[in-house]
């Protein structure tokens, strides 16, 4: 059975703007369930990145504009099962958090998945056949256009064709779980390739 | 399916189809094996899943087999759902309980991720098994039935879960399956072609080319091949048929109860079938022994010593030993092995590391022919000493087979000095060896075995074992022996400690004296040392001295006996009291025997030719006329003497070897507690021996004579080590000698033969003709020759070992007895030559 578990996670901003993930999520990131992990970065400091690291090893980091490492790229894309995910921080992306801009995003990238950050607001759209996510900031850390911030990661299970994004957020002190399904059609696979 | 394809598999299926029916057939009279060559469903009866009473027709095994296949399906269906995670619309509306982080172990995400490590866990494992069978085991097919099983047993049973080792179980078990299907596909080409002939058996190979184009025929409709091939059966008279073929053919017919589900004898429902099977297996099917009780960890609510069951097993286990052999027993615990070191892994896959797998097959057969049900004994039974393992026939009949693969290593295993190499002889069995042989021993035992856990005093029938196993007689002889009410000694414990206390004083006075007259003794702080300088110091002189110096140690015996009586087992404390008594009542006369045998051997190796073989003659026959004189129990007792020499000596080289100090006490201890013979016994051995080192190499060191002693020593020891294992394992041999024997003497040979081949040996000879003695010389060289070779190579350890003691020895003087001693060697290695060519 071939099930892949990604988590996308972003915008912590350790040790700036939050001290440290809130504990319910440290205690849900178990190391051995989840086989990739993508962040849309501002992490910012290595120790952040070493944390994640345990919880998987196999990690696609881009930088935000507040990290400290210089050696994560600007935007990168990647293939998981028959899926093409795309990912960027965003803050180059105007305006921030534009719907139209990020589909264009996708397109340009051709990816059936666009994962950005940097707005801290957990928004998912499906548009145009592809999927627009932001996980928001998994700290709940302030950004400049928003201070009250739930903490929130997204996680998505990929089988086949089929995408479910589960969306974990913390509002008042409970994880809020909630899901999002995605069927890519074979048709835009065929345009893509 | 291609003949090419088919072929290479045949020839394996075939040799392990037939030497089971062969060995079977010998070994075993069972009067239910109806299927004794259709080993999948003989062990399915076995273990309980088909109807066993020979009455049952085909038609209910077919029914009973849709039944279990039945109950698999549903099993299956129920917990391996596949894709395990149920998505969209059918998912539970309580995403915080049901997503893949969540910490709820009963979630959809838990059990899913559960399962998916167990099928890491099993799948690492599976990847691994039988590698030398990997072209039936690793094939894909196979690795699905044998992961799905395992994963569905584990399921099923979360309490015991996955365990290393349960795969080997299950595979064989798979395994014989695949072999019956591969016989039924065989003898359906065999009949499908010959069906219009009288069928015979060999006709297989000569019609090669039309196989060719039958084969596609049966791949390509099965089912019609079996409704014509069945159809074919009912026109002619079944009963035309071997009976063997005819089950076959009944057993593999679609047609028959339950339709195809009732096929006995089914590709198809292979993975059903093992399923059951390894069910049965594990959890004994209401039987004494369910498997997955050893693996696991903590006791079980039915065991009373409160230990996991298989460790309670391994004490089974050796407290069997200790009943049929105790030397060994004696020795495997003063190396500090314990039994479950070895015998967890034994257990665990049912010797399934030990044996080769057509080996482990036929050793299964019996294991499962065995009843599994528990023995109808009382409850109240002396629960305190009967095992658990040891409750049914089948269990009894597992340990047996432990017990006599120790057996088997016998001579091995008392060579080793140290638990490392006795665990690494244990645990590297050989692969060839007598299974027939290693079988019909576990058989003997088995009842000996379930005769000592219900714990009755004496084995009544140990008789019908005279004949196979003669260390079962003496066992059982001295037992005999021991519930006569003549055993009037008074056991005095209150002055037990006194006399081991003047034992231990005495030894350390004697270190000390010794240390004067022996300045070359390199190693006085060594236990061994003291022994031999206390012996020689005590028996040096004559025979005379001997027998003033027998009551002390017959009283320091009587008292450790009572140490050791509080020790061992009720039954080895009464066979050392008829040891210990016979020799209190003829004890010069034993003692004489012991001396002049002692003179004898030892003559014949320091003499010249001539002198040698009248001396030796003149010596050994007088032995042995003494020694046939008294009545059995003391021959037997100077057996018990040998053995326990045995077993204390390779005490003393494990702890010669630790080469500690603080040892010397502590071995002081422990000899008189393992051998209460030795403190009176080893002397006459040693003052023997040294008088003869003397004569015939009247300038050597004292070093030398050490050095003597110890060969000497290493020499009994390893005869006697080697001729117990010939003596298990050549008791063809030993019952020649019997026979050839008068019936006055037979009890001699029999005990005798168990420990000291040689001595057997030079009995017969003592009363048979020229050409005897002749034999027996030349075998008695053979075996010089032999223990020169392993003083040799002790001595080359050895000289290792002193060279780390430096700070205690003066090397030089050491260094030159060495070279003497060696020197020494050759002059024996020389005699012996001339010995042999005699």
């Amino acid at each position: 059975m071939v099930l892949v578990l990604v988590l996308a996670l972003g915008d912590l901003h350790i040790p700036h703007r939050a001290p440290d993930l809130p504990a319910k999520f440290k205690s849900m990131l178990v190391p051995g369930k989840i086989q990739h992990i993508i962040c849309t970065g501002n992490l910012c400091i290595k120790d952040v990145h070493d944390y994640l690291k345990i919880v998987c090893p196999d990690m696609h980091i881009i930088r935000g504009e507040y990290d400290e490492e210089t050696r994560y790229p600007e935007i990168k894309t990647l293939t998981i099962g028959q899926f093409k995910i795309g990912v960027c921080h965003g803050h180059q992306i105007i305006p921030w958090g534009d719907l139209d801009s990020l589909a264009m995003l996708r397109r340009q990238l051709d990816v059936d998945i666009l994962v950005t950050g940097h707005t801290h607001q957990f928004t998912a759209y499906k548009h145009e056949g592809g999927v627009v996510i932001n996980p928001g900031s998994a700290t709940g850390a302030y950004s400049s256009i928003a201070y009250d911030v739930n903490p929130s990661f997204v996680l998505m299970d990929i089988d086949g064709l089929r995408v479910v994004v589960y969306v974990y957020e913390l509002i008042d002190g409970e994880v809020k779980v909630d899901k999002i399904d995605f069927k890519k059609t074979t048709a835009v696979t065929h345009s893509a390739y | 399916m291609s003949l090419a394809q088919s072929e290479p598999t045949l020839p394996e299926s075939s040799s392990v189809v037939t030497s089971p029916s062969t060995s079977v057939s010998e070994i075993s009279v069972g009067e239910n094996r109806r299927f004794a060559d259709l080993r999948g469903v003989q062990w399915r009866i076995d273990l309980g899943i088909l109807p066993s009473s020979s009455t049952s027709s085909i038609d209910d095994l077919r029914r009973v087999t849709a039944d279990f296949r039945r109950r698999y399906a549903a099993l299956r269906r129920h917990l391996l759902v596949d894709p395990p995670v149920p998505k969209g619309e059918r998912n539970s509306p309580d995403l915080v309980m049901d997503n893949p982080l969540s910490q709820n172990p009963d979630s959809m995400w838990g059990r899913f991720f559960r399962n998916a490590e167990l099928e890491r866990m099993v799948d690492r494992d599976l990847s691994r098994l039988y590698p030398e069978h990997g072209s039936y085991f690793q094939t894909p097919g196979c690795q699905g039935m044998l992961r799905r099983i395992l994963l569905l047993w584990c399921l099923r049973h979360p309490e015991y879960g996955y365990r290393q080792g349960m795969h080997e179980l299950l595979a064989p078990l798979l395994y014989v399956l695949h072999v019956d299907v591969e016989r039924l596909s065989q003898v359906r080409m065999l009949y499908e072609d010959h069906f219009t002939d009288k069928f015979d058996g060999f006709s297989f190979h000569e019609s090669d080319l039309t196989y060719n184009f039958d084969l596609k025929k049966f791949s390509d409709s099965m089912e019609d091949e079996i409704d014509s091939h069945n159809s074919s059966v009912k026109v002619s008279s079944l009963d035309e048929l071997d009976p063997k073929i005819k089950a076959i053919v009944l057993l593999s017919d679609a047609y028959g109860a339950e339709g195809e589900l009732g096929v006995v004898l089914s590709e198809k429902f292979m993975e059903h079938d093992a399923y059951s099977m390894f069910d049965a297996l594990m959890n004994g099917a209401s039987g004494a022994i369910a498997m997955a009780e050893f693996f696991s960890p903590a006791a079980l609510g039915g065991s009373h010593t409160g230990l996991p069951p298989v460790i309670e097993a391994s004490s089974a286990l050796y407290s069997l030993l200790s009943i049929v052999d105790s030397s060994l027993h004696t020795h495997l615990v003063e190396l500090g092995v314990e039994p479950q070191y070895f015998a967890l892994r034994w257990l665990r896959v049912l010797f399934g590391r030990e044996f080769a797998l057509e080996d482990l097959l036929i050793i299964w057969d019996e294991i499962f022919a065995s009843d599994n049900s528990y023995l109808n004994r009382s409850a109240d039974n002396d629960i305190g000493t009967s095992f658990g393992v040891l409750s049914s026939p089948r269990g009894a009949f597992i340990s047996s087979i432990a017990v006599s693969m120790i057996l088997y290593l016998r001579s091995s295993v008392l060579a080793t000095e140290n638990a490392t190499s006795c665990l690494q002889r244990l645990l590297n069995f050989p692969p060839d060896i007598n299974l027939k042989k290693l079988i019909g021993k576990a058989k003997s035992l088995q009842s000996l075995a379930l005769d000592a856990n219900n714990s009755s005093p004496l084995p009544t029938h140990t008789g019908a074992y005279n004949q196979s196993k003669s260390m079962a007689v003496r066992g059982h002889s001295l037992s005999s022996d021991s519930t006569s009410p003549r055993t009037p000694l008074s056991l005095v414990p209150e002055s037990y400690w006194e006399e081991k206390w003047r034992v231990l004083h005495k030894a350390e006075e004697l270190k000390q004296g010794s240390l004067e007259k022996q300045v070359s003794n390199s190693k006085k702080g060594w236990s061994e040392r003291i022994r031999f300088t206390l012996s020689r110091s005590e028996s040096a002189p004559s025979p005379s001295k001997v027998n003033s110096r027998k009551k002390d140690p017959k009283s320091v015996r009587r008292s450790l006996l009572e140490d050791l009586s509080q020790q061992l087992g009720s039954e080895e404390d009464t066979e050392i009291i008829v040891c210990n008594e016979d020799l209190g009542q003829n004890h010069p006369s034993s003692v004489e025997v012991e001396v002049d045998v002692q003179d004898g051997d030892g003559r014949n190796f320091t003499c010249t030719v001539e002198e040698r073989h009248l001396s030796g003659n003149a010596g050994s026959e007088e032995n042995f006329s003494i020694f046939s004189d008294p009545p059995s129990p003391s021959s037997g007792v100077n057996d018990e003497e040998n053995e326990s020499e045995s077993g204390s000596v390779v005490s003393n080289l494990s702890i010669d070897e630790n080469d500690v100090e603080p040892n010397t006490v502590e071995s002081c201890r422990t000899n008189p507690e393992v051998s209460p013979l030795l403190v009176s016994d080893f002397p006459d051995d040693i003052s023997s021996k040294c008088g003869q080192n003397d004569d015939s190499l009247g300038k050597t060191a004292t070093g030398l004579k050490e050095r003597k002693l110890l060969s000497g020593k290493f020499q009994w020891f390893w005869k006697f080590g080697r001729n117990g294992g010939e003596g298990t394992s050549e008791k063809g041999a030993s019952e020649a000698t019997k026979a050839s024997n008068g019936g006055s003497n037979q009890n001699n040979t029999e005990s005798s033969s168990t420990a000291d081949g040689l001595n057997s040996t030079v009995i017969s000879k003592g009363d048979a003709v020229d050409q005897n003695v002749m034999i027996a010389l030349r075998n008695l060289g053979q075996s010089m020759l032999e223990n020169v070779q392993v003083i040799e190579s002790v001595f080359q350890q050895d000289c290792g070992q002193v060279g780390s003691l430096e700070s205690f020895s003066k090397n030089v003087l050491v260094g030159r007895g060495q070279v003497t001693a060696m020197a020494a060697l050759k002059e024996l290695r020389k005699i012996s030559n001339l010995l042999s060519e005699m």
